[in-house]
């Protein structure tokens, strides 16, 4: 059912990945490091964040005030930081999302790698309460249209006794309290983020924070080049007396919000609802079998750990021995975390071909692999090779297809991933004369599916991580397929001197050349055109286009009423008789029955019925205030309205009636209010 | 009689190691006595090659063990490590040639092989851990 969409998503990702890895080189790849450029917005967005901080004054009017100062006075300070800050963020969104959908794509979120994938999910959420608390705080018209539907959203659920949009209706109801309420809420959610941004790496062995530096540079430049060229600044001063017809909108971090006009919160929560469920299922399903997990052999294991070290998924650990053996330590393989990749395989000192057939097993294998099986397939479809660009071929589950020139005279081994290949396996080749040269064929650079694979190779060839590829073995008869430009590797092979493995004549450990680039000025300016379309892109989604909430001539008409009714028994005095009856602690001397009379509401304009309703008390014994609250579009201009209330329980007829002529601007904000004692109230 | 004797001075301090220590020399005797006319090079490879891997792990168990310690001297142990794994496939790719096969030479080796990086190395680490208790 996703295999399809799936499939698409994973051309995209592989073509862009691709040219990125041209443009960036693959250490600076932007899309192979998703994760830790996250945490690069992140922490621009808390830095300039605190800067903000230490300016912004919460309260209705200091609010706007302040970060108007910050905006227009220093420019070049707090203009600077405050675009750094909405960029960044708005930067955070677009990361977490295509980071979301890169590892749906590559589906490395199914099965056991399920963690991450749903320790993510809460950082969208508190992403998601960051950004709109943050617009919250600037209190312009945006704001003022955040605090509104996010009032509506709210008052759909269940959480609050009631409607809290009643906070909103004017600027008397709203207290700067509220302010520093929502900048609470902004500070909160941001650490609760980085609570779960931990958590959501706690699997990953030696998980990538920090962005490439050069990366982390190039993309702070441009959030400076595009604070600098187009400054965020507010939008109008918000005022609760007026409901501006168009809005510009962050779309990265509002989109919901026009929907909740649309379709109602209801449907908005639905759908909200519905997508995270889907992704929180996302892992299972479609369910996915795993292969067999790595299995310890203990009679070759010391316990040297270097399985340990090298498993990209914490799936390995060293526990107290087990068996008769006088080792401290041994292996041992947590099945909940194993992805069957064989990293371990490859880190094990004794996983080498140049054991005996019979004795042979690493000190840990893939069961459904096994190293003597890997070496006995070599050896018999090397037999059939001949000439002198003979040719080994060990490539990963995910390598893609090679030319038909790279397959003629080539043996292939494959293995789940290439981080399983012993070093000693290419030494093996060689000593054995059984071919020329070595392909070592991985995903894409840095682009690994079990995340270390590639670089464990590089490092073992290199002599920088256990266990070092020999020294005697020619590096220029190895090539890297995600670093190396393989058709002319093959051409060069026929041409190199015979094959000599004495020490004299030692290859050079060190990491192998990398493939073929771009020159620099190509590639500078495709970054500059990336990142340039990346941040024009992101400036125009953060501000428009506007959002019309409002007709030019429509105007909005609120009922907000909270009315504490009558009781429905007046409470009456006890006769000495009925005290006595009672129980001692349930003496009294007026018997006060608490349940109030429902509000019966009627709302007409220009003779037509805009509203009916029946609002009950709240409160478990309907003894609390009943609460009304309605929103409705009219057309502007003169018109007349008539507003009734019947809240003593009779049949039929009001207890409160007004009516009158209003003349309504567009725009307006005309809400009608009930006060005890002065009846309706409206303006 | 065997080729290599085990002595005291051959105790490092570190148990998992001395009993490592104990086992290779015990599987290099077993070698050493198994060699003889040509026609036995192939059971004397696979013997060496079950060595290799013996070794390699021996050394992977006490890199780790002296990184752990923080053992000054770690780059150049290991260093040797590895030139005497390369110095055992060395000898197997001897051992297979029949022109260069000759079990005297070959036990010497093995024996020169063993005591030498147990004479230097592996008694430098046994010093520095006396002297850091």
């Amino acid at each position: 059912m996703t295999a399809n969409p799936r499939r698409w998503l994973r051309a995209v990702f592989g073509a862009l990945e691709a040219l990125c890895s041209r443009v960036f080189t693959p250490a600076w790849n932007p899309l192979l490091q998703l994760g830790a450029l996250g945490w690069f917005f992140f922490w621009v967005v808390v830095v300039s964040g605190i800067y903000l901080y230490v300016f912004f004054d919460t309260g209705i009017t200091r609010a706007y005030d302040t970060i108007e100062t910050l905006t227009h006075a220093q420019p070049w300070a707090g203009g600077v930081m405050r675009s750094l800050h909405r960029y960044a963020s708005d930067g955070l969104v677009v990361i977490a999302l295509v980071h979301l959908l890169r590892e749906f794509a590559l589906d490395q979120m199914r099965g056991k790698r399920w963690f991450a994938w749903i320790t993510g999910l809460p950082l969208l959420m508190f992403i998601y309460v960051s950004g709109i608390t943050g617009y919250w705080l600037v209190w312009d018209v945006m704001a003022q249209y955040v605090a509104v539907t996010t009032a509506e959203l709210l008052d759909v659920l269940p959480l609050f006794g009631e409607p809290i949009s009643r906070n909103f209706v004017n600027e008397v109801s709203l207290s700067s309290r509220f302010f520093t309420l929502m900048s609470f809420i902004h500070i909160a959610a941001p650490l609760l983020l980085l609570l779960f941004m931990w958590i959501h790496i706690h699997r990953h062995t030696d998980a990538r924070i920090q962005p490439a530096r050069g990366l982390g540079l190039l993309v702070l430049g441009s959030l400076l080049v595009l604070s600098i060229a187009l400054p965020a600044v507010s939008q109008a001063r918000a005022d609760l007396d007026v409901v501006p017809a168009t809005i510009g909108l962050d779309w990265f971090y509002l989109p919901a919000y026009p929907l909740v006009q649309q379709w109602g919160g209801v449907t908005v929560w639905q759908i909200l609802g519905g997508m995270l469920l889907l992704l929180g299922l996302m892992p299972w399903l479609p369910y996915k079998r795993s292969p067999p997990v790595a299995q310890v052999s203990l009679l070759n294991c010391n316990g040297c750990g270097r399985c340990v070290a090298d498993c990209p998924f914490g799936a390995l650990s060293l526990e107290p021995r087990s068996d008769w053996q006088t080792y401290s330590a041994e292996a041992v393989v947590n099945a909940d975390r194993c992805l069957s990749c064989g990293l371990c395989v490859g880190a094990c000192p004794t996983a080498t071909p140049f054991r005996s057939a019979s004795v042979f097993s690493a000190g840990i294998e893939l069961p459904q692999l096994p190293l003597v099986a890997l070496r006995e397939q070599l050896k018999k479809s090397c037999a059939t090779l001949a000439g002198s660009d003979r040719l080994v071929v060990f490539a990963c589950e995910h390598a893609g297809s090679m030319g038909a020139d790279l397959r003629r005279n080539s043996a292939v081994a494959q293995m789940p991933c290439i981080g399983m290949l012993p070093p000693s396996f290419i030494d093996f080749v060689f000593s054995r004369r059984l071919a020329d040269g070595v392909v070592v064929a991985g995903c894409g650079a840095n682009a690994c599916y079990q995340r270390f694979g590639q670089r464990w190779t590089e490092e073992r060839i290199a002599g920088q991580r256990d266990p070092w590829l020999r020294a005697r073995v020619p590096r220029e008869r190895i090539a890297l397929s995600w670093a190396a430009d393989l058709r002319a590797f093959r051409r060069g092979l026929a041409s190199l001197p015979p094959l000599r493995l004495s020490k004299a004549d030692t290859g050079k450990p060190g990491l192998l050349p990398a493939g073929p680039r771009w020159p620099v000025a190509v590639r500078g300016a495709g970054i500059a055109l990336l990142l340039g379309v990346l941040a024009g892109v992101t400036a125009v989604l953060a501000t428009g286009p506007g959002w019309r909430q409002l007709d030019p001539n429509e105007a909005v008409m609120r009922l907000s009423i909270r009315h504490a009714t009558a009781t429905k028994i007046e409470c009456k005095p006890l006769t000495p008789q009925q005290m006595t009856d009672l129980k001692p602690n349930m003496r009294r001397p007026v018997d006060c029955p608490r349940e109030r009379w429902p509000v019966y509401l009627e709302l007409e304009r220009e003779g037509k019925l805009l509203y009916r309703g029946t609002h009950l008390p709240s409160g478990l014994w309907n003894d609390g205030s009943a609460t009304v609250f309605q929103t409705f579009r009219i057309p502007a201009g003169p018109q007349s309205i008539v507003v009734r209330m019947r809240d003593s329980g009779r049949e039929d007829g009001f207890d409160q009636v007004r009516a009158g002529a209003i003349d309504l601007q567009p725009g307006q904000n005309f809400v009608i209010e009930f006060r005890t004692g002065e009846g309706f109230t409206w303006r | 009689m065997s080729l290599i004797a085990w002595r005291d001075e051959f105790t490092i301090g570190l148990p998992d190691v001395d009993h490592e220590h104990r086992e290779l020399i015990a599987m290099i005797n077993a070698v050493h006595e198994s060699l003889g006319p040509v026609s036995g090079a192939e059971k004397v490879v696979a013997a060496l090659g079950e060595i290799h891997a013996r070794i390699a792990a021996h050394f992977a168990l006490e890199e780790r063990e002296m990184r752990k310690l923080d053992y000054i001297s770690v780059t150049e142990h290991k260093d040797d490590h590895e030139r005497l794994l390369d110095d055992i496939l060395d000898i197997m790719d001897a051992v297979e040639s029949p022109k260069d096969y000759d079990p005297e030479a070959l036990g010497r080796r093995l024996s020169k092989w063993f005591t030498e990086h147990f004479r230097t190395h592996d008694a430098r680490l046994h010093h520095w851990l006396v002297g850091q208790r």
